[in-house]
């Protein structure tokens, strides 16, 4: 008894000391804001104490690409060498599915040789899509693939398909080495995390830039950029299901008589293999939320079709392009989902000799056969006819000239409204608050939330936004995040708890938020622009289309995992359907959300970067512009100031989410 | 005490000493400090866990070594540690004899490719492989060629009944069909010591018995080393050549079935042996009354179990001799001992 007496009083007392830290960090920004004017330091970081960090590495960074030089060979030199190494297996894969492969002989002669005939791609890829998936699957597949056709987009999708396989297999087998390695030694895993975080968080526009220089403006250096994002979640899943392998199996692999090398491929990697097809198909949906973006860089393919679109607003290209990317996710994320659930049996024994086991290979390879031989009497079967091809691009614009002037008065009305009395204020607001006071009470919230090292973080972390010169655009960045998440959440919340306690709600709430998550992140951006033009409210709406979906699974999941005996003992006393809800779901749930409204800020954030694109002004736009104007070092530094500032929501909310947990723990208790 | 008669005199082929396995921030320190003096209070103080406290006993070629306790007692640690799983914190292991301690990483692989085979709980079979290649694995690890190790695993797989199924995959077959699998496999480097963690307790009552039958079946034919971990009373008894009980990381009392039940050391093991039926453990020798000669009615074997014996016994009103293996007459058995034996009552001495 004593002890639980002498624990509330500690924690009374925390509490009081909690309170007086808070209201001492916010009068404090009151006084400041009150009391100083636009010239002292408390209120806006003068412009003559920044570091300029930025263009210090702008400046090495190039000296070290282009000037510095070992034996006269330069690290641009290397770098290019390098990629002309991986664009082999991009080009062989680019010729056999739809280019062909032209040889200049010394002579001056040319061969060619033709690559496969589209009917002999698509019923490969088809049958490819059946044996894995069974005839659902294949069914996408085949209809995504005469979409191509249909629509002539059959060789820019080809590129992006085969530099979507290349990209996938390298970020697979790199993330699969990274996370076998940090799974083995606990001290490199400690480095490794971190650098995961970093990467992950930072936008992707930052280290186009660096790679740009590196590599150069073609479809290797997209792919190489492609990689770097898609990587880290790879290889923590990997260390992750490692982990996971029961210990009885790591045992046996032990106990079993394996030496090093042979317990990890032999045993733990097949035994997590499971898990590891989970994180390949993470990969492949990675890979396709960068095929736009890696255009900005010269990926070319479906990406370059939406993205010239969207620079010309020729807003039919754009939505045919985007369509066709969307079908293509969502085919490679059937696919890869089919084969991480596949169990062999044993019907497909080994006592079968090659070709029976492989009568699809074979019916493929004779199929194609056939189609090459067929090529010289029609050659229609090499190259899909022009005339068979069509464009709704003339429907889309004229579609969106109809939507836009019919129903242009409401559309002005809300945006007018969101912008003039929501969105305005809280920009000015957020601006003119003293920079010193704004830390001052994110730090105090901090060190509540999470103690000192929580509050150490932030202070750090914020001032290098100030230092490096980035304040104002972070303020910017925040306030359209800001906003944009509690426009989410106030949709969100609502939906996911109506979907979580009514079946019929969520039949038709979760496919459609399935479908959703597999659209690239880009892709988003077209109908909004087509709707609402280019501006901050058009990146307003961009972000909360896309962080939508996952805000409503969490709420879903949060009213769903509640055990049933908890909701049998509210029904048992007597509750009405209401006080069920307020009194025993919503608390219930209160730490999913939390996880919930943490993914939803995480994803408001990735998306945030890329609203860049239709014109916003934040942070976002400063790694948009170091691309165009090649500033590594800026597009790095506003990059991590993004970065910075995601990782101390995340943080801070994680660590609220915990809290809360432990709370609900011990009043059940 | 009456040491069972099979294996009183072989070799030791395990030798546990003094083994201790501590859990916790300051296991080593604490080991350091106090060596084999730590005692419970300062385990406490520290918060850490003992899952082996002093555990010493020797296991002997070819018998029966059963580890017995309830969940959390110390039993896999203490098989863990013997395996070389686990390193203990204190205390030293022999096992085949090498000492754990300063075996080198290779030798300890080729100890356990050749000395030792092992059989899990939840059968731990390889998910991607066929169950022939499962039973093939630890030869493949050893680079047998293809061809040797597969015949080896289909002769394997007719031992443990399991022949035409080398072509399934672990998820279609049932759970006694997956641990023969697991037994298969731990057989086929023909290893002198045999481990078995508890290798029944996730199967059903009826296949359970089944696979203990056939685990008997298999011993007789092999005659391994055999280090066998449940929580079963009744499988212990049942398989046991010698029981260690263990309590809270403590050996309680190693002994024969039957003189655990005789002889409980602790309340905690009269506990288990409570309901087992007396007349399927004790044995003629331990409740025989003195010799008496002139008796002509056919004598019984003093190794023989009352509950065989007692039928004859019991349709006799003379007592009945009692001869030891070379046929001399060492004692004699009557209806009133049996019929004690038969009602679970201490037998009168
Ligand atoms: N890695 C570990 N870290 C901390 N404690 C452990 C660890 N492994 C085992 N223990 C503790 O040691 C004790 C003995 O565990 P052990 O697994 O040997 O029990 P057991 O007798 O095999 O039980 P069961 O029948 O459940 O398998 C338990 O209290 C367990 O919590
Ligand atoms: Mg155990």
């Amino acid at each position: 008894m004593t002890d639980v007496a002498a624990q509330n009083r500690l924690r009374q007392s925390s509490q009081s000391t909690n309170a007086l830290i808070l209201s001492m960090s916010i009068l404090f920004a009151a006084l400041v804001w009150l009391l100083t004017d636009h010239g002292n330091w408390l209120r806006y970081y003068p412009e003559n104490w920044e570091w300029n960090i930025a263009s210090k590495i702008t400046q090495a960074i190039k000296y070290l690409v282009n000037d510095a030089a070992i034996n006269g060979i330069t690290l641009s030199e290397v770098t290019r060498s390098f990629a002309d190494v991986l664009e082999i297996p991009m080009l062989a894969l680019q010729g056999i599915l739809s280019e062909g492969f032209t040889f200049y002989h010394a002579n001056g002669e040319i061969t060619f040789i033709p690559s496969m005939p589209w009917p002999a791609v698509v019923f490969g890829l088809t049958v490819f899509a059946w044996w894995a998936g069974g005839r659902r699957v294949a069914a996408v597949s085949f209809i995504t693939l005469t979409y191509f056709l249909i629509f002539d987009l059959w060789e820019p999708a080809m590129l992006t398909l085969s530099s979507v396989v290349i990209a996938v297999l390298v970020s697979f087998v790199l993330g699969l080495l990274l996370g076998v390695w940090g799974y083995r030694s606990a001290r490199a895993n400690a480095v490794l995390v971190p650098v995961y975080d970093v990467m992950q968080t930072i936008p992707t526009f930052s280290y186009l830039v660096p790679v740009l220089l590196l590599f150069g403006f073609n479809p290797v250096a997209a792919m190489i950029a492609t990689v770097i994002y898609a990587m880290p979640p790879m290889a923590r899943v990997t260390t992750l299901a490692l982990q996971r392998v029961p210990t009885n199996i790591s045992d046996f692999g032990t106990m079993g008589g394996c030496n090093r090398r042979q317990k990890m491929w032999l045993v733990m990697v097949p035994a997590a293999r499971q898990n590891l097809l989970i994180g390949l198909n993470q990969v492949i949906m990675l890979t396709f939320a960068m095929v736009i973006i890696a255009s900005v860089i010269g990926a070319g393919g479906l990406g370059g079709k939406v993205y010239q679109g969207l620079k010309s607003l020729k807003i039919g290209d754009a939505v045919e392009a985007g369509i066709a990317i969307t079908l293509l996710a969502i085919a490679l994320d059937q696919i890869s989902r089919a084969i991480a659930v596949r169990r062999p049996n044993h019907v497909h024994g080994n006592a079968k000799s090659f070709w029976e086991r492989h009568v699809l290979v074979a019916a493929t390879l004779v199929f194609t056969l056939a189609a090459c031989f067929l090529t010289w009497v029609f050659p229609a079967l090499q190259t899909y006819p022009d005339r068979l091809t069509i464009s709704t691009g003339s429907f889309w614009n004229d579609g969106i000239l109809w939507i836009s002037d019919t129903f242009y008065p409401q559309i002005k009305a809300v945006r007018e409204t969101l912008i003039g009395y929501v969105m305005r204020p809280v920009k000015t607001f957020l601006l003119s608050v003293p920079w010193t006071g704004f830390v001052a009470v994110v730090s105090a919230v901090s060190f509540i939330i999470g103690g000192t090292r929580l509050a150490l973080m932030s202070l750090g972390l914020l001032c290098f936004i100030a230092i490096t010169g980035y304040w104002e655009g972070a303020m910017v960045s925040l306030y359209l995040v800001g906003l944009s998440v509690i426009v989410t959440l106030i949709l969100a919340l609502p939906i996911g708890v109506w979907a979580g306690l009514n079946d019929t709600a969520d039949r038709i709430v979760t496919p459609v938020i399935d479908t959703l998550q597999t659209m690239p992140s880009f892709v988003y951006l077209i109908p909004v622009v087509m709707l609402v033009g280019v501006g901050e409210f058009a990146g307003l709406i961009a972000i909360v289309a896309y962080s939508l979906p996952p805000g409503i699974r969490y709420a879903k999941q949060g009213i769903r995992n509640i055990a049933a005996s908890s909701v049998e003992v509210a029904d048992m006393s007597g509750c009405t359907a209401r006080q069920k809800l307020w009194h025993v779901q919503l608390p219930l749930a209160l730490p999913d959300f939390m996880l919930g409204i943490n993914q939803t800020i995480m994803f408001a954030f990735s998306m945030l970067v890329i609203t860049a694109l239709v014109g916003t002004r934040g942070l976002e736009h400063d790694t948009l512009v170091a691309i165009s104007k090649v500033q590594p070092g800026e597009g790095i530094i506003a990059g991590l100031g993004i970065a910075f500032l995601s990782i101390i929501t995340d943080r801070l909310i994680g660590q609220a989410g915990r809290n809360m947990q432990h709370r609900v723990k011990r009043n059940i208790r | 005490m009456t040491p069972h008669p099979s294996t009183t005199d072989r070799e030791a082929l395990i030798e546990c000493c003094s083994v201790w396995k501590l859990y916790g921030d300051r296991a080593e320190a604490l080991a350091a400090r106090y060596g084999q003096n730590i005692s419970t209070e300062i385990l406490k103080e520290t918060g850490t866990i003992s899952a082996a406290r002093d555990v010493t006993f020797d296991v002997r070629k070819g018998e029966i070594f059963v580890i017995m306790g309830l969940s959390g007692s110390g039993k896999s640690t203490i098989l863990r540690c013997m395996t070389g799983l686990i390193e203990p914190t204190l205390g030293s292991l022999k096992v085949a004899g090498t000492d754990l301690k300063t075996a080198s990483y290779e030798e300890m692989i080729e100890i356990r490719r050749h000395k030792m085979g092992m059989v899990f709980q939840d059968f731990a079979l390889l998910p991607h492989l066929t169950v022939l290649d499962n039973i093939a694995f630890p030869l493949r690890v050893q680079g047998i060629s293809k061809t040797l190790r597969h015949s080896k695993a289909r002769e394997m797989m007719d031992l443990v009944g399991l022949s035409g199924r080398g072509n399934h995959w672990p998820h279609e077959l049932s759970g006694g069909q997956q641990q023969r699998v697991g037994i298969a496999r731990s057989l086929m480097t023909e290893p002198e010591i045999w481990f078995l963690d508890e290798p029944f307790s996730a199967l059903d009552p009826i296949i359970r018995t089944e696979m203990q039958n056939e685990f008997l079946r298999l011993q007789n034919l092999l005659q391994k080393s055999i280090v066998f971990v449940t929580h079963d009373f009744d499988e212990a008894v049942r398989l046991a050549d010698r029981i260690a009980i263990m309590e809270g990381g403590c050996v309680v009392q190693i002994g024969t079935p039957e003189e655990l039940i005789t002889r409980p050391a602790t309340p905690y093991v009269t506990e288990f042996t409570k309901n087992i039926p007396r007349s399927k453990v004790v044995r003629v020798r331990t409740v025989m009354g003195p010799a008496n000669k002139g008796l002509l009615i056919e004598p019984v074997s003093a190794d023989a179990l009352v509950g065989d014996i007692a039928q004859r016994v019991l349709s006799y009103r003379d007592p009945v001799p009692v001869t030891d293996e070379d046929g001399q007459i060492i004692g004699t058995i009557d209806a009133p001992k049996v019929a004690a034996v038969l009602m679970n009552k201490e037998a009168e001495t």
